[in-house]
């Protein structure tokens, strides 16, 4: 399995990375992780259901959310916050996929943007619970055993590598199967005898939870969380990270996440203007490399004649 | 012989328009069974509501003893009524295993496996090589259908049809656009099906139908015009009326 | 890394002219300071004039602090609490800045502080008026120099009002926690004294069409109404109240930030006579004021607005702290301490000012009118003064804080 030896190799570099970096550096490299996770589960609908939602920032922002308050104002623990997170972003998936699985195209697009502002429009106003525009804090949320940057780092590598992996195994698994039919051909699903929005709306609470996943880490990182972080904006920097790194290739999420972050990062120290920048090299991409880095680098990799 | 498929006065209306006005018929089991009408008969609306694609505005469609016609699509296909499509409709970016697995695994209990790989059961894996080999497609089963000429996606959509062993087949248009080598391919695949399989086949190609099926209905306007065997069709003034005066006329 | 763009290091020039006095050795490099402002969205303009403010007395003093060379690290906050963060991130841990000052909206001064409670980066903020930071919830190392808190001009101006003789008002206010703390302020105070606050109104923030409010406003039969605006909305609402025909019929008292410069700056007569109450006013006559307007005006082509003058001032009251522990920027609780004990008095406001012990400024606060200027541009000049003015008011430091804080529920009317 060669392709399986080069992940592993790149794990491995990934795991002795803060042993190299400046403290900065490896913050910044936990957040490339969880944002690879959030473009990784924006990845599995628009990749292999072809289905593109806008609403993945807002289920990531409420397990953030959710983390954070039960921590800060219910007094939970680190572990069962985190998995309360992921369980209320799953939840929100779900209700989102019974409203979405009927539409598909740019009806499912503009859902899921009307979902995302749903969300944003309560976090705002539910001053009493959210903090409104002020937000929401958490003190010393990680155990003490992560404090340590490095420490939370590994713990992050270890989520998002076993994220990825389930991912990877849920695209291909036979429900995975399915979903892929349903993106070639929904008719023809249907006359096969599948119940198409029965797996269209499991598909979205799958991808939901791993952006729920992404969204409890990124309340232990960050610990704070405000209105901008369930936004659209959100919503478009996940997928602008999967287009990047290239639709349906799942692991490029990883490339992608990292190169927006990082650009993001070096353009903003020399212009006010990085957002144009950004914005022009996704259009580059677009132009010069539609399938993304990991996909164009896959295509010609490939031996001739052999797609994919 | 026990009829495998009965419709009752089936209408099927799209606002004023009746594609389908009132066809009554009955199929018995292991019949095969040709639906020929000019264009715009209602011959592909009629499969639609056979196959719950549609839902009939009036009627009844009975299969087997059961009243399926309020059931939707996948139902049916579960109590074993499988179809092909008049334009192929493969998932082109899936092998041509896949697409078959999708098909097996349709009816399946299995589809809700969320995590484990595509592996067939031992009964899939020989009904997966059984209808490959029916349609002629030992060779090509690991390539993406996007890969594969138009005949071999035809010979793919038979496949697919025919690995869950169904009870009623409908096939549109199965040899539409393809070569005469192609098309005589085609008729091979058709012809060496088991014969406990119920066949309908909806074709144009008139040398085609007629050497394949034990009965011919011919529509007209949404309405039954003719129903004979295939060796009386021809002559039928009606039909040559409608239909085969038209079509000869045409390919002559 | 240290030399890009917005960098703005004092020339070696200046090194070598150094001054008599020479700090304590160990200090290698400049004195790095962070500064945080919405550069980018609506808020661009008031952020421009924050940093303008801090380069305008860094320039001054010779791009110098205590004998040492001064780097300015600019960030842009755009607006975002996240993006504050992540910001705010940076210039402790990547930059390495001796401490960080700025930021406009609450939201993102609060996600800062947040932040430098766990790294004890020192953090000043004259912009972030959210009360909590200096009172209930306050951070060590989080000292609002220069700054104000929320409620604590609008205490004076409900006093003022009631003293003035209005006995009925209405507030109306943009709703959010520094619509909310300014309006309770108001509110509290002159209910307290006997006035009645007939009805609030609470808007969504960039509200276009202020009809349906200003209908209902003019038809309570109140005498004065306060009107709690910041930015876009308070033009629009300046404006759409002139041509209401409420001008003409009901006076309107302003939160200081209704009538800022940043403000009236672009209005006309509409604006005239709006009461409000700050501890700045760039149409005082005292001096020191007179000149700091006047260069700011060479210098920007514009008169200065609170952003400025605030983050000037800031700027100035650190400089001097750490003249104080000779240039040691690098020890936090020295710079803290020199901070908190520092007493500005050669600010453009031209008195004396101290911080309380909860890190929050005493002012003389001003109550201002809006006024033609000989030029056709408006300002605001004082008219009378109340000397002494603290965060918690007339109240004891300690009754205030046991009360639950200024919040859209608690504005502490007083009925009857």
């Amino acid at each position: 399995m060669n392709r399986g030896v080069l992940w592993l190799l790149a794990l491995l570099a990934a795991a002795v990375m803060p042993l190299l970096l400046s403290s900065y550096h490896v913050d910044l490299a936990t957040r490339i992780l969880i944002f690879a996770v959030l473009a990784m589960s924006i990845d599995v609908l628009a990749g292999f259901v072809g289905r593109t939602s806008l609403c993945h920032g807002a289920i990531f922002g409420v397990a953030t959310y959710v983390v954070i308050w039960v921590m800060a104002k219910a007094g939970l623990p680190a572990v069962p916050a985190f998995l309360s997170g992921v369980v209320a972003a799953t939840l929100v998936a779900a209700l989102f996929g019974l409203l979405a699985v009927r539409t598909s195209g740019v009806y499912f697009l503009l859902l899921t943007v009307a979902l995302g502002m749903v969300v944003w429009g309560i976090c705002l106003r539910w001053t009493g619970v959210t903090g409104g525009e002020n937000g929401l804090r958490g003190q010393d949320m990680r155990p003490a055993l992560l404090l340590a940057r490095e420490n939370f780092y590994w713990l992050v590598l270890a989520v998002a590598a076993l994220a990825a992996w389930a991912m990877q195994r849920f695209v291909n698994s036979p429900f995975g199967l399915s979903l892929r039919g349903i993106r070639d051909s929904e008719s023809r699903m249907r006359a096969l005898g599948y119940n198409v929005p029965l797996h269209l709306f499991i598909g979205f609470a799958v991808s939901g939870f791993f952006a729920g996943v992404a969204g409890a880490l990124y309340a232990f990182f960050n610990e704070y969380v405000s209105p901008s972080s369930v936004a659209m904006g959100q919503s478009v920097a996940g997928l602008l990270m999967a287009i990047v790194g290239g639709i349906g290739t799942l692991f490029g999420s990883f490339i992608g996440a990292a190169a927006i972050i990082l650009l993001e990062n070096t353009v903003s120290w020399y212009t006010d203007r990085w957002q144009a920048v950004l914005g022009l090299v996704f259009i580059l991409t677009m132009i010069f490399a539609p399938e993304g880095i990991l996909g164009t680098v896959r295509r010609l990799a490939a031996p001739k004649g052999r797609a994919r | 012989m026990p009829a495998a498929l009965t419709l009752t006065e089936v209408v099927v209306a799209f606002g004023a328009l009746r594609a389908v006005d009132g066809v009554s018929l009955s199929i018995p089991a292991g019949e095969r069974r040709a639906i020929i009408g000019p264009n715009g008969a209602g011959k592909t609306t009629l499969f639609q509501a056979i196959t719950g694609m549609v839902q009939a505005t009036s009627g009844r469609v009975v299969f087997e003893d059961a009243d399926i016609t309020a059931l939707p699509p996948h139902q049916r296909a579960r109590r074993g009524i499988s179809r092909t499509f008049q334009i192929t409709n493969l998932f082109p970016t899936l092998t041509v295993r896949q697409n078959l697995f999708l098909a097996l695994r349709g009816l399946a209990p299995g589809k809700f496996n969320l995590f484990g790989m595509p592996k067939p059961s031992a009964d899939e894996a020989a009904r997966t090589e059984a209808a490959l080999l029916a349609a002629r497609l030992v060779g090509r089963e690991d390539t993406e259908v996007r890969a594969l000429s138009y005949g071999e996606q035809r010979q793919v959509e038979l496949a697919v049809s025919i690995v869950n062993q169904p009870r009623m087949l409908l096939l549109d248009e199965p040899a539409a656009g393809l070569s005469p080598n192609e098309r005589a391919m085609v008729a091979e695949v058709i012809r060496a099906l088991p014969r406990d399989i119920t066949v309908v086949l909806i074709e144009h190609d008139m040398d085609l139908v007629l050497g394949l099926v034990d009965q011919v209905t011919c529509l007209h306007e949404g309405r039954v015009l003719v129903e004979a065997p295939p060796s009386e069709i021809r002559g039928n003034p009606a039909v040559q009326e409608v239909y085969l005066g038209r079509a000869r006329h045409a390919a002559g | 890394m240290t030399l890009h763009r917005r960098t703005l290091l004092g020339s070696t020039a200046a090194l070598l002219a150094a001054p008599a006095y020479v700090p304590a050795l160990a200090q290698t490099g400049p004195i790095k300071i962070g500064v945080m402002a919405p550069l980018t969205g609506v808020l661009a303009a008031g952020g421009r004039e924050m940093v303008d403010g801090v380069t305008m007395f860094v320039e001054q003093a010779g791009k110098k602090m205590a004998g040492r060379d001064v780097e300015l690290v600019v960030e842009d906050d755009g607006s975002n609490p996240d993006t504050s963060l992540q910001k705010a991130r940076r210039l402790v841990e990547q930059a390495k800045v001796d401490f960080m000052m700025g930021n406009l909206l609450a939201n993102t001064g609060l996600a800062v502080a947040g932040y430098v409670r766990g790294t004890g980066t020192p953090y000043f903020i004259p912009i972030i008026a959210a009360d909590e930071l200096t009172q209930r919830n306050r951070i060590p190392n989080v000292v609002r120099v220069a700054g104000y808190s929320a409620s604590q001009m609008a205490h004076p101006l409900g006093d003022w009002a009631f003293k003035k003789g209005y006995k009925k008002i209405a507030t109306i206010g943009q709703d959010y926690t520094f619509g909310h703390e300014q309006c309770a302020g108001f509110a509290r105070v002159f209910s307290n004294a006997g006035g009645q606050v007939v009805r609030q109104f609470w808007h969504p923030l960039n509200t276009s069409d202020f009809s349906p409010y200003l209908g209902q406003l003019a038809s309570l039969g109140v005498d004065a109404i306060f009107a709690m605006e910041t930015g876009a909305d308070a033009t629009r609402f300046i404006q759409q109240y002139s041509s209401f025909g409420l001008k003409q019929r009901i006076p309107l008292l302003g939160a200081m930030n209704t009538t800022d410069q940043s403000v009236i700056r672009t209005l006309g007569a509409e604006c005239e006579g709006i009461v409000s109450a700050a501890h700045f006013a760039e149409g005082s006559d005292v001096a020191a004021t007179k000149a700091f307007v006047e260069e700011h005006v060479k210098r920007f082509n514009r008169i200065p607005s609170l952003y400025g003058f605030a983050m000037y001032s800031c700027t100035m009251w650190v400089a001097k702290a750490l003249e104080k522990i000779g240039g040691r920027a690098e020890d936090r609780a020295a710079l803290l301490a020199a901070v908190r004990s520092t007493e500005l008095d050669n600010s453009p406001l031209g008195r004396p000012v101290k911080l309380d012990e909860f890190g929050n400024p005493v002012y003389d606060v001003y109550i201002r009118n809006t006024v033609r200027r000989p030029d056709g541009k408006y300002w605001n000049v004082p008219l009378e003064t109340y000397p002494r003015v603290s965060q918690f008011w007339r109240y004891s430091p300690e009754e205030y804080m046991r009360q639950s804080p200024y919040s859209r529920e608690n504005q502490y009317i007083r009925q009857g």
